[in-house]
């Protein structure tokens, strides 16, 4: 049995890191809906949802039979390289240099698409929204179920993980069903940002830790690398605003 | 189909958006590894190294994502 203390920071991270794709996949399902109805937007989303299940209930096992520093060393490079994408993108962002994603964009976009299609090949609607709603989770979802997987590789952390991951789609569906809107609100070039550095600080940790070079302080220090990342990640972020801002003036 | 198709792409895009920033992270590591092995690197210092390699490949990746494209 572990405990609250060892298995808060993977719930967390889990939790943050899953709630961004859980908006962007529940922005293409309430689309569906919208469009045509929330019986093909439901059976989509729940067949995509039960296959991502079966992938993680054939892969969790599998990790476990892995020995435990070649593993930190693959989830670490695999984690590092995913978080690194993400802090890589959320600083373009926030520096102005990439478009911020736009969820009210995509749910336009996703309705418009639908609405042609449904008039073009009405008897065949339903199934292109189940569809799309199916590809939308199963997409988003895939990224959850890595980052499930990758934070709960170690010992009796797959399970909070899970939780994590769970607790922020049924947030995030919690809170769509409640505004009936694109979640365009929550800032999600931030959370990116933030979870882009949390998953970049948990990759260096754990390629270190299985490497044989392991951190002073232990897990403790899982935190002050992930504010390493964060910080690192505004100022690059502030440096390419203000170069930026530098060119248009001259 | 096109979900096979969109799910390998998915994928692709997980681990490269940015090849030239998997490759160097990658590399990082595999050179801390070696390091390590050929006891060049104490390992109390090796994770800070490889910490401030990570951030400045990351600044290089930056630098190349916002350099004004042709």
């Amino acid at each position: 049995m572990i405990s609250l203390a060892t298995a808060a920071p993977t719930i967390g991270a889990a939790f943050v890191a899953s709630s961004v794709e859980a908006v962007e996949a529940f922005t293409i399902v309430l689309a569906v809906s919208v469009v045509r109805g929330v019986r093909p937007a439901a059976l989509g989303a729940v067949a995509a949802l039960v296959l991502l299940a079966l992938v993680v209930a054939v892969l969790g096992p599998l990790i476990a039979a892995i020995p435990v520093h070649g593993l930190q060393v693959v989830v670490g490079v695999l984690l590092l390289v995913f978080g690194l994408g993400w802090l890589r993108k959320a600083v373009l962002r926030a520096g102005g240099a990439l478009a911020l994603h736009d969820e009210a964009a995509a749910f336009d976009a996703e309705t418009s698409a639908l609405r042609g299609e449904g008039q073009a090949h009405a008897a065949a609607a339903d199934w292109l929204a189940g569809m799309a709603a199916f590809k939308a989770v199963l997409l988003e979802g895939t990224e959850v179920v890595f980052i499930v997987l990758a934070i709960g590789a170690r010992p009796g952390l797959l399970a909070p993980a899970a939780i994590g991951a769970a607790a922020a789609c049924a947030l995030v569906f919690a809170a769509g069903l409640f505004l009936r809107a694109p979640l365009a609100r929550i800032p999600e070039n931030s959370m990116k940002f933030a979870v882009g550095a949390l998953l970049t600080g948990f990759g260096v940790f754990w390629c270190c830790e299985g490497l044989g070079a392991p951190w002073p302080g232990g897990d403790l220090a899982i935190a002050p690398l992930i504010a390493f990342y964060l910080v690192a990640g505004l100022v690059m972020a502030g440096a390419i605003r203000s170069m930026r801002t530098r060119t248009r003036t001259a | 189909m096109s979900v096979l198709r969109a799910l390998a792409s998915t994928i692709v895009k997980m681990f490269a958006a940015d090849l030239w920033l998997t490759i160097g992270a990658v590399a990082i590591i595999a050179l801390a590894a070696a390091a390590l092995r050929a006891n060049l690197a104490p390992p109390g210092s090796l994770p800070f190294i490889v910490a401030a390699a990570i951030a400045a490949a990351l600044a290089i990746g930056v630098i190349r994502g916002a350099r004004p494209k042709p």
